[in-house]
C-alpha cells in the first residue's frame, strides 16, 4: 500500500469513516494478483460496508463468497 | 440470600410492619432483590424515547449488567447483553446511531440490528471468514427478554418470569382507555434525579398520598388529601389517584389535547401507579409520564422521568412553552419528594428501627408494595424447602 493510502486509512479508522474505508481497501485488494491477499483486503472493505449500511457490502460479499470465503 | 424475618410484612396492613431496615442499608440484601425481585421479574430498564429512530442504540448498565437497548430498521425495539460473543469485549459503548450493524471494535465480529450475527473477520485465518467450528448460528446476542409498554422498556434478565402481558394485564385493564400511541415532549420533557436513597423508597413515597399536604404544599391547595384515592392491587400494583386533576391551560387559552374516547371519569381524575418494582406511572386526560428507578446502590437510586402527550399538536414548535411549564412543575413535585426519600434512607440507619408502623387507612398502597417485595423474597426460600 502507498504512504499516501496508508495515511488516508489511518485518518478515516479514527474517523470510523467507512465510505473511504471501503475505497481504499477495496482498491488495493483490486489492485493484487494474488488471491490471498485480496482477500484479506476485500474482507476489510466488506466489514466497513457492513457498518455503514452501504450497498457495496453485498457485492464485496459475493466477491468474497465466492471464492470460498464467506457464508 | 440472607434472611430476615418477613412474616410481620405479609400481614394484614392493620397488623403489619414495614420492610426491616437491612432491605435498605445492607450490599448483601441490595445483591438479594437484585436477583429474585429485579431479575426475575419484569423491571424498567430505559425508555424507547432514547432510541427514537431505526438504527439508534443506547447502551444501559442495568445493576452491573452491560446491555443495550436497540431499535432496528423495523422500529423493533430489542434488548441484548452488550457483550461480544467471541472474547466477551463491549460492543456499545455510547449512545448513537448504527448504520446496518453492531461491530465489535475488537475483532469486528459484526451482528445484525436484530441479533444474528453477520460477519467473523478473518476467523479462519487472513482473508478466510468461516470456519468449521464458528457456527454463527450459534453465536448470535443474548437477547434479554424485553416489552414496551408507555414506552417504557421492561426487561426480565432472568426469563423466569410470566409473559409481560399477563404480568401486565390489571393495570393494563384498569388504564385501557389509555392505550392509545404517546409523544414524547422532547429534550425537556426529560430529567433525572439522582437520590440518595433505596430505590424501593422511592416507590413507597410515590404510591401513597398521604404526605402531600406536607410535602407537596402546593400541590395540596388544590388537589386535597380527601380527594385522592388509594389503588392496590396485591400481588401487581399499588398507586393513588386524585379526583380533581385539572389540565394546564395557558393564558392565552390553549391547551393540550386529550386521549380520544376517554370515559367521563377521566375528565378530572388522574391516576399515579407504581408498576412492581421500579416503574411509575402516572395518566391524565392529556399526558402521562413515567419514571424508571434505577438502582444504582442500596443508597442510590437515578430516576429517569419522561413526560409524554397524548396527541401529536402537543409535541407542536408553538406548543413548546407548554410543554416547558408542565415539565417544570412536575420536576418540582417530584424534587419536594427527594428530602423524604433520602430521610427515610437515612433513618433506616437507626438500628431500633422495626420497619415502621402503618396507618391501615393512609399506607396501604405502601403495605402492598412491601408485601409483594417480601413474597419475592421468600418464596424462593419456601421452594427450596
Amino acid at each position: 500500500m502507498r504512504q499516501s493510502d496508508e495515511a488516508a486509512l489511518i485518518a478515516a479508522h479514527a474517523a470510523r469513516d467507512a465510505p473511504t474505508l471501503v475505497q481504499i481497501y477495496r482498491a488495493h485488494a483490486e489492485s493484487l494478483g494474488d488471491e490471498d491477499a485480496a482477500a484479506f483486503y476485500m474482507t476489510q472493505a466488506y466489514v466497513w460496508a457492513l457498518e455503514g449500511g452501504m450497498p457495496e457490502a453485498r457485492e464485496l460479499h459475493d466477491w468474497l463468497k465466492a471464492r470460498g470465503r464467506e457464508a | 440470600m440472607p434472611v430476615t424475618d418477613l412474616s410481620s410484612v405479609l400481614r394484614p396492613v392493620s397488623e403489619a410492619r414495614g420492610l426491616p431496615n437491612a432491605h435498605y442499608i445492607s450490599d448483601d440484601m441490595f445483591a438479594a432483590e437484585r436477583e429474585a425481585v429485579l431479575f426475575d421479574n419484569w423491571a424498567g430498564l430505559t425508555v424507547g424515547a432514547e432510541i427514537p429512530e431505526p438504527g439508534d442504540a443506547a447502551p444501559v448498565s442495568f445493576l452491573g449488567i452491560p446491555l443495550v437497548a436497540v431499535r432496528d430498521r423495523q422500529g423493533v425495539i430489542r434488548v441484548f447483553q452488550n457483550t461480544c460473543r467471541h472474547r466477551g469485549m463491549i460492543l456499545v459503548t455510547e449512545k448513537g446511531r448504527l448504520r446496518n450493524v453492531i461491530r465489535c471494535p475488537y475483532h469486528s465480529w459484526s451482528y445484525a440490528l436484530s441479533g444474528e450475527l453477520k460477519a467473523t473477520p478473518h476467523v479462519g485465518g487472513p482473508g478466510h471468514n468461516t470456519h468449521d467450528n464458528i457456527c454463527r448460528d450459534e453465536l448470535g446476542l443474548i437477547e434479554i427478554r424485553s416489552h414496551v409498554w408507555h414506552d417504557v422498556i421492561f426487561v426480565n434478565v432472568s426469563g423466569t418470569a410470566p409473559p409481560f402481558e399477563e404480568y401486565v394485564a390489571p393495570l393494563k385493564e384498569r388504564w385501557a382507555e389509555f392505550e392509545h400511541p404517546i409523544h414524547h415532549g422532547g429534550a425537556d420533557s426529560s430529567f433525572q434525579f439522582d437520590v440518595a436513597c433505596n430505590w424501593k423508597l422511592a416507590v413507597e413515597n410515590y404510591c401513597e398520598s398521604y404526605h402531600l399536604p406536607w410535602v407537596h404544599p402546593g400541590l395540596n391547595s388544590y388537589s386535597r388529601l380527601e380527594d385522592h384515592y388509594n389503588i392496590e392491587e396485591p400481588g401487581a400494583f399499588s398507586g393513588q389517584g386524585t379526583l380533581v386533576y385539572r389540565p394546564t391551560i395557558s393564558e392565552d387559552g390553549r391547551k393540550f389535547a386529550d386521549f380520544p374516547g376517554l370515559s367521563a371519569k377521566w375528565d378530572t381524575a388522574a391516576e399515579y401507579v407504581a408498576v412492581y418494582p421500579n416503574v411509575l406511572l402516572g395518566v391524565h386526560r392529556d399526558h402521562v409520564f413515567s419514571i424508571v428507578l434505577e438502582p444504582v446502590a442500596k443508597d442510590r437510586t437515578v430516576e429517569h422521568i419522561n413526560i409524554y402527550y397524548a396527541d401529536p399538536s402537543a409535541v407542536a414548535p408553538e406548543m413548546a412553552d407548554m410543554r416547558a411549564t408542565a415539565a417544570r412543575l412536575w420536576h418540582e413535585v417530584f424534587k419536594e419528594d427527594i428530602v423524604v426519600v433520602e430521610g427515610m434512607q437515612a433513618g433506616r440507619m437507626g438500628p431500633y428501627f422495626d420497619g415502621g408502623k402503618f396507618s391501615p387507612a393512609m399506607d396501604g398502597p405502601t403495605h402492598c408494595f412491601h408485601a409483594w417485595v417480601a413474597q419475592r423474597l421468600t418464596e424462593p426460600l419456601l421452594a427450596a424447602e
